[in-house]
């Protein structure tokens, strides 16, 4: 199980682009990820209703646990989304 | 009466209204055979919509853009999502039909979006367009279509992005909608399409008739129902073109034509309709219809979201005015008996909500630092003593430290002071050498030049920014600002009128704010103005007896 804590950058938070973009992430490695504020239960990235429905801001910081055979690439990819400052 | 909306689209359509009902229902009661051929047929449908919101999005991205083609490829992603193929799955398994189990997993996540705040709720729409496509494709059916008559103005309680991208710009003149607010799907594919829209003009639109004619207004955000043809001509008539550039007048000036917005919303109207920046935003709109005021987090969301709509123009922050006739359920005022001379504007910042004047200033100069940000300024109403500006300032200045202390990035602002009591007239020189610019709000500066209440109906000719009195403390700050060489910007309704333009120019301002619904106007006023005969003429109105002779100086030029 790998774990990491991001801050998320996008202006919008994890909405709209960069939450159909984590979700994107996490469908294309072979993974289980899930998302989530450090003192909430997380949800599973590869749900855009899930992840919509944590709404998170901008400023926050959430924390990734993946296991699986591509559990450090699907961490980074979704960390890049996160901290992307300008969406797409 | 215009009913009130959301401006989208910032155009103006006119044609005989027809209401659009909701599209009849899937047959969800249909016996369901047996889990394994309800999973097969739920499968099909699934694949057929994915390949129709495949092609959409590639369609959008074809002929309207990345933006719009991102909607359908969220939607794409909403079909696929997890809990909702696995509360499908189950139905199906509890013997339901596909229909009826798709029917039941969208309805469930669709009032659980709208029990969410704003932007959740829009979400909603591309759940019930997903809704309805695999319905459509369980029951045979091809994407969604709506019929319109010819020019004819669309009414709805709602449009989700697939009905609205199925419609024909030419035939239809233009649309209004119960709900929905400025950034749901269906109002931004309206607005690559050009089609005039009012959206969230609430339940009042329910009282227009199938047939009667309606104005959509989507610049200035309003719904008119049957209005006489005089008004008709007036609203689609005085569409200036355009213009999407700097402007400058006939010798040569260059004069910034900005907006005053209260949002994200409007602050994309205003880049529609070529604003050049934001004079003046209204943060305390942020705070209404609100219990509590908004956190720094989303205080500092919606400026970032301004300043990304105008990416890298200038955007300038008016810090809270409450108090005098806008009162704030999440700032509550002791009024006392006269509210416009008592505690509002930067009075009420110091004592009793100093703290969310703080969380405020936290929020803009965060948001200051978002990448890509051109200038940003923060600007304090109701100044009427240099102490005011220089505690003010040292507030920021404290609010840049602080947050820089918890480790995330802030930038100072430019700092302005808006001229708007008497005293600031006064003082404006030592204002201005306090601060980066000073900014001229004509409305109350007029209600307290002329000491006469701008809500008082009776008192019309007096609260009239074209008076000689007015005009001369305009004249004023412009010089004070000129000798301490300090811009002098204006944001009030009187730069908005293009006859005042050359005016305004003439006494060396250089940095109009106008409702969004005035930029087109006033900047083909500024590109018809002689910087020279435009002194001239200000000289003289300054010079002017009374505002009669104000406004015959201004029709004679």
């Amino acid at each position: 199980m790998i774990t990491r804590t991001v801050e998320v950058v996008p202006a919008a938070g994890i909405h709209a682009r960069p939450a159909a973009a984590c979700v994107r992430a996490a469908n294309a490695h072979d993974a289980r990820v899930q998302i989530g504020r450090a003192d909430e239960e997380p949800v599973p990235a590869d749900s855009i209703v899930a992840v919509t429905g944590l709404d998170v801001r901008q400023g926050e910081t959430v924390e990734l646990h993946a296991s699986g055979a591509e559990a450090a690439a699907v961490v980074d990819a979704i960390e890049a989304v996160l901290t992307e400052p300008v969406e797409e | 009466m215009p009913l009130e909306g959301i401006g989208t689209t910032p155009r103006v359509g006119v044609g005989p209204a027809h209401w659009v009902m909701a599209t009849t229902a899937a047959d969800v009661t249909a016996r369901a055979g047996a889990p394994e051929e309800e999973r097969g047929r739920l499968a099909t449908a699934t694949d057929a919509v994915a390949a129709a919101l495949e092609a959409a999005a590639a369609d959008a991205a074809a002929t309207l853009g990345e933006e719009e083609a991102a909607i359908f490829e969220a939607q794409q992603l909403f079909l696929t999502d997890p809990t909702v193929t696995d509360a499908m799955d189950e139905a199906i398994a509890e013997g339901a039909s596909a229909e009826a189990a798709a029917a039941t997993a969208f309805d469930a996540l669709i009032e659980q979006f709208e029990a969410m705040d704003g932007r959740m709720a829009e979400r909603a729409d591309d759940l019930r367009d997903v809704r309805r496509r695999l319905l459509g494709a369980l029951g045979g059916a091809t994407a969604p279509t709506l019929s319109v008559p010819d020019g004819s103005v669309l009414l709805a309680e709602r449009l989700t992005p697939a009905e609205t991208i199925g419609l024909e710009p030419e035939a239809v003149a233009g649309i209004a909608t119960v709900t929905g607010g400025g950034t749901a799907h269906a109002a931004i594919i309206a607005q690559a399409l050009e089609i005039p829209a009012v959206v969230g003009v609430g339940e009042a639109l329910t009282t227009v008739g199938e047939g009667q004619t309606v104005v959509v207004d989507g610049v200035a955000g309003e719904v008119v129902i049957d209005p006489p043809s005089a008004e008709i001509d007036r609203r689609v008539g005085t569409q200036h073109p355009v213009i999407d550039a700097p402007v400058q007048t006939a010798d040569g000036v260059a004069i910034h034509v900005a907006a005053n917005v209260t949002g994200p919303a409007d602050a994309q109207t205003a880049a529609d309709v070529g604003a050049d920046g934001v004079g003046l935003l209204r943060s305390e709109a942020l705070f209404l219809e609100r219990e509590h005021p908004p956190d720094a987090a989303t205080q500092t969301a919606s400026y970032a979201a301004v300043i990304d709509v105008f990416d890298g123009a200038e955007v300038i922050i008016r810090t809270l005015d409450v108090g005098g006739d806008k009162p704030v359920t999440a700032l509550p005022v002791e009024a006392g008996p006269n509210p416009m001379l008592g505690p509002r504007g930067i009075r009420l910042s110091r004592q009793p909500h100093r703290a969310a004047f703080r969380t405020q200033l936290e929020a803009i100069v965060t948001a200051a630092a978002t990448a890509d940000a051109g200038r940003v300024g923060c600007m304090f109403p109701m100044v009427s003593t240099v102490e005011e500006l220089a505690w003010a300032t040292e507030q920021v200045d404290a609010a840049v430290a602080a947050v820089r202390e918890r480790g995330d990035a802030a930038r100072r602002p430019a700092i302005g002071t808006m001229i708007e009591t008497p005293a600031a007239v006064f003082i404006a020189e030592e204002l201005a050498a306090r601060c980066d610019f000073l900014s001229l709000g004509t409305n109350d500066l007029t209600q307290y030049v002329m000491a006469a209440d701008r809500e008082a109906g009776e008192l019309g000719a007096l609260v009239d920014a074209r008076h000689p009195a007015v005009l001369r403390a305009i004249a004023m700050v412009a010089a004070a600002g000129e000798a301490a060489g300090t811009p002098v910007h204006i944001c009030g309704q009187l730069a908005g009128d293009p006859e005042m333009v050359p005016v305004l120019v003439g006494l060396g301002i250089t940095d109009l704010s106008v409702a969004p619904v005035s930029v087109p106007a006033v900047k083909a006023a500024v590109q018809a103005v002689d910087a020279t005969a435009a002194r001239t003429l200000a000289e003289a109105v300054v010079a002017a007896t009374d505002r009669e002779a104000v406004i015959d100086l201004l029709e004679a030029a």
